[in-house]
C-alpha cells in the first residue's frame, strides 16, 4: 500500500460551547434566537422553544432548584438578519430558582437583536436572575423585560453589561400582589463610542410592595449612558417602599451620562427615594493610593472596581460573583472579557 | 538620606514654602513644629509628590535621587512614606486588597514575585499587632467608617507593612485621645531603626513625649526659623511661637 495522497476530513460545523462551565450550573444554548435541541432541563424546570425563536421557561410550582440554569444566547454569521423574538419565563408558586442569561456575538457581523423577556413571578416565588451582556462593537441589542410580580414574590435581576455598540435594557415592572419585592441592579462599562440605555418603569399597583433599583456605570472616551427611571405608586399602594439610584463615573471629558429619575406618587403613606449622580475619579484617593506605591493606572483601576463593587455584591451566587468580578476587572484593564482558562471569544 | 536645599513651592501662584533647608540622616527623628499656616503640611505634600503644589525653586535629594523628578508612586517605591493628616476613605477597596496591591506593586518594582497568601497573612497579623489593630479591620473598606484614632493607627499599620526608609508623619497626633496617641507612638518607636528615619510634623509637644526627636525645627511663614535639640519642643510648649517670630 502506498501512502495516501490526501485524507478526507468531513466538515463538521463547530458548535459553540462554553468551555469553563461553573459548578452547579446547567447550560442551554440559543443560537440566533433559536433554542438548541439538546437543551438541558434540570428537575423542576421546563425549557422549551416558545416559537421558532425564543424560549419558554417554566419553574414548576414548589420546586426548589439548586442548580443555576445558564442560557447562553449568541449571534453568529449563520443568521445575520435583524431578529425580533419573545421569551417567556413563568415562575410558579413557591418555586425558587437561579437563572443566568448570557448574550454574546461570535462573529463580527453587524447584528441587531430585539427581544422581549416576559416574566411572571407567581405567589411566593423566589428568583435570582443574572444577565451578562458581552457583545462586540457592531452589535445592537435591545432587551425588554416585562415583569408581573404576584403576592409575596421575590425577584432580583442583576445586569452586567460589559460590551456592545448599542445596548438597551428596558424594564416594565408591575407589582400586582401585596408584599411583592422586585430588585433591579445593573453595572455597565462603556467606552469608545458605545451607548447604553436603561429604562425602568416600576409600577406599584398594590400596597406593601418593595422595589429597589441600583444602576452604576463607568464611562470612558465618548461613550454615553442614558437612564430613565420612573416609579409610579398607585393611590391604593400604601406602605410602598421604592428606591432608585443611578450613579455614573466619568473617566474622560468626552463621556456623557444622562439621568432622568421620575416619581409619580398617588398614595400618601410611602417611602420613596431617588438619586442620580455623575462624578469623576477622586484625586485624593488616587494620590493616597499612589503614595503607597500603587501605580497611577492600577490606582485608577482600583477606584473603578470600588465604584461598582456594591452592585456586584448583590449577586448572591459567590462563584458567579467572583467570575463576574474577574470579567469586570479584565474589561476595565482593556482586555477582552474572557473567563479564566477559556480561549473562546464570547464577545 | 534626605537633603532639601532652598525649596520653594506655591499653590495657585501663592508662595507657601519660601526656601526650606533640611538634612535628615539615617537613624534620626526630626520634629517639625510651627503655627497654623506655616507650611508644615505643604512641605510633607510636596515631598510625597502631590501635584497641586508647584515647586518653583530648590532641590531635594533622597537616597541619591532627584526626588522632585519622581512620581508619587516612584517615591513610595524608593522608600518614602507619608502618613496623612486626613487619611482618605476608599469605599469598596478593602484594607487587605489595598495593602496587597501596594506590596505587590512595590515588589514588582524590586523584581520580586508577588507575595504568597500565607506570607501576606502572617505579615498582616504581625503588623496589625504593632498598632493593636483588630483583625476585623482588614476586611473593611480603607478607612471607611474608621474613627479618627483608627485612621491614624491604620496609617502606622501601613507604614509597618511597607517598611519605608523615610517616614513623614503629618500631624499624626491630631484628633487622638491619649490612649490612641500612646499606641501610635509606640508603633513608631517599634519601627525605628538605625537604617530608617522619621520626620514628625506636629502642633503639640505632647507627641514628642513619646517619640523623642533628635532635632526639632520650627517652621514659620515657609521657612525654618529655628532648629535645636529636643528641648526646643518644650520651650515652644511653654512660651508659644511669638518669641521666635518676634526675634526674626
Amino acid at each position: 500500500m502506498g501512502e495516501a495522497k490526501y485524507t478526507y476530513t468531513p466538515e463538521i460545523p463547530e458548535v459553540f460551547r462554553c468551555r469553563v462551565p461553573m459548578e452547579g450550573t446547567g447550560q442551554s444554548y440559543v443560537t440566533n434566537g433559536v433554542l438548541r435541541e439538546e437543551f438541558y432541563s434540570p428537575e423542576g424546570l421546563s425549557l422549551k422553544p416558545s416559537d421558532i425563536r425564543g424560549f419558554s421557561l417554566e419553574v414548576k410550582s414548589g420546586s426548589k432548584c439548586e442548580q443555576t440554569l445558564q442560557i447562553i444566547s449568541f449571534r453568529d454569521s449563520t443568521d445575520t438578519n435583524e431578529l425580533r423574538f419573545e421569551n417567556r419565563v413563568l415562575l410558579e408558586e413557591n418555586s425558587s430558582s437561579s437563572i443566568l442569561l448570557c448574550t454574546h456575538t461570535l462573529t463580527l457581523d453587524h447584528f441587531s437583536t430585539e427581544e422581549v423577556i416576559k416574566i411572571e413571578a407567581k405567589k411566593g416565588s423566589n428568583t435570582n436572575i443574572v444577565v451578562m451582556q458581552n457583545e462586540h462593537n457592531h452589535s445592537t441589542h435591545k432587551v425588554k423585560f416585562v415583569i408581573e410580580s404576584h403576592q409575596s414574590s421575590y425577584l432580583k435581576i442583576n445586569v452586567i453589561t460589559l460590551h456592545g455598540a448599542l445596548l438597551e435594557n428596558d424594564f416594565d415592572v408591575k407589582l400586582i400582589g401585596e408584599g411583592a419585592v422586585c430588585e433591579l441592579n445593573g453595572v455597565y462599562l462603556v467606552d469608545g463610542e458605545q451607548v447604553i440605555k436603561t429604562n425602568v418603569v416600576m409600577n406599584h399597583m398594590v400596597r406593601e410592595c418593595l422595589s429597589s433599583q441600583l444602576f452604576k456605570g463607568i464611562l470612558d472616551d465618548t461613550a454615553k449612558a442614558y437612564f430613565t427611571g420612573r416609579i409610579v405608586v398607585a393611590q391604593d399602594a400604601q406602605k410602598t417602599q421604592a428606591y432608585q439610584a443611578n450613579h455614573n463615573l466619568l473617566i474622560s471629558q468626552g463621556a456623557k451620562a444622562y439621568a432622568q429619575p421620575q416619581l409619580e406618587i398617588y398614595a400618601d403613606d410611602v417611602k420613596c427615594s431617588h438619586g442620580a449622580t455623575s462624578g469623576r475619579l477622586d484625586d485624593n484617593a488616587l494620590f493616597y493610593m499612589r503614595s503607597r506605591g500603587i501605580g497611577k493606572a492600577e490606582a485608577k483601576l482600583l477606584q473603578q472596581l470600588a465604584f461598582v463593587y456594591d452592585v456586584l455584591e448583590k449577586i448572591d451566587n459567590v462563584q458567579l460573583r467572583e467570575r463576574l468580578n474577574d470579567l469586570v476587572e479584565s474589561r476595565l484593564r482593556g482586555e477582552f472579557g474572557h473567563c479564566t482558562n477559556c480561549s473562546m471569544n464570547c464577545c | 538620606m534626605l537633603e532639601i536645599k532652598g525649596l520653594h513651592a506655591s499653590i495657585g501662584g501663592k508662595e507657601i514654602l519660601k526656601g526650606i533647608d533640611l538634612s535628615v540622616k539615617a537613624g534620626q527623628v526630626h520634629a517639625i513644629m510651627g503655627p497654623n499656616g506655616s507650611g508644615k503640611s505643604t512641605l510633607s505634600a510636596v515631598l510625597a509628590g502631590r501635584d497641586t503644589f508647584e515647586v518653583t525653586k530648590g532641590e531635594v535629594t533622597f537616597s541619591g535621587l532627584n526626588l522632585l523628578e519622581l512620581s508619587p508612586e516612584e517615591r513610595a517605591r524608593q522608600g518614602l512614606f507619608l502618613g496623612f493628616q486626613y487619611p482618605v476613605e476608599i469605599p469598596g477597596v478593602s484594607n487587605v486588597n489595598f495593602m496587597k496591591t501596594a506590596i505587590n506593586e512595590q515588589r514588582k518594582f524590586r523584581a520580586l514575585p508577588p507575595i504568597t497568601a500565607a506570607e501576606f497573612l502572617k505579615m498582616m497579623r504581625e503588623k496589625m499587632a504593632v498598632v493593636e489593630m483588630d483583625s476585623s479591620f482588614s476586611g473593611r473598606g480603607v478607612n471607611v467608617g474608621f474613627s479618627g484614632g483608627e485612621k491614624k493607627r491604620n496609617e502606622i499599620f501601613q507604614l509597618a507593612m511597607l517598611d519605608p526608609v523615610l517616614s513623614i508623619l503629618d500631624e499624626t497626633d491630631s484628633g487622638l485621645d491619649i490612649d490612641a496617641l500612646r499606641i501610635v507612638a509606640s508603633g513608631v518607636n517599634k519601627l525605628k531603626r538605625d537604617d530608617n528615619a522619621f520626620i514628625v510634623i506636629t502642633h503639640y509637644q505632647r507627641l514628642l513625649d513619646y517619640i523623642i526627636p533628635d532635632v526639632v525645627h520650627v517652621l514659620y511663614d515657609g521657612r525654618i526659623i529655628k532648629s535645636a535639640g529636643k528641648e526646643l519642643a518644650l520651650e515652644v510648649e511653654q512660651r508659644g511661637y511669638d518669641w521666635l517670630i518676634n526675634g526674626l
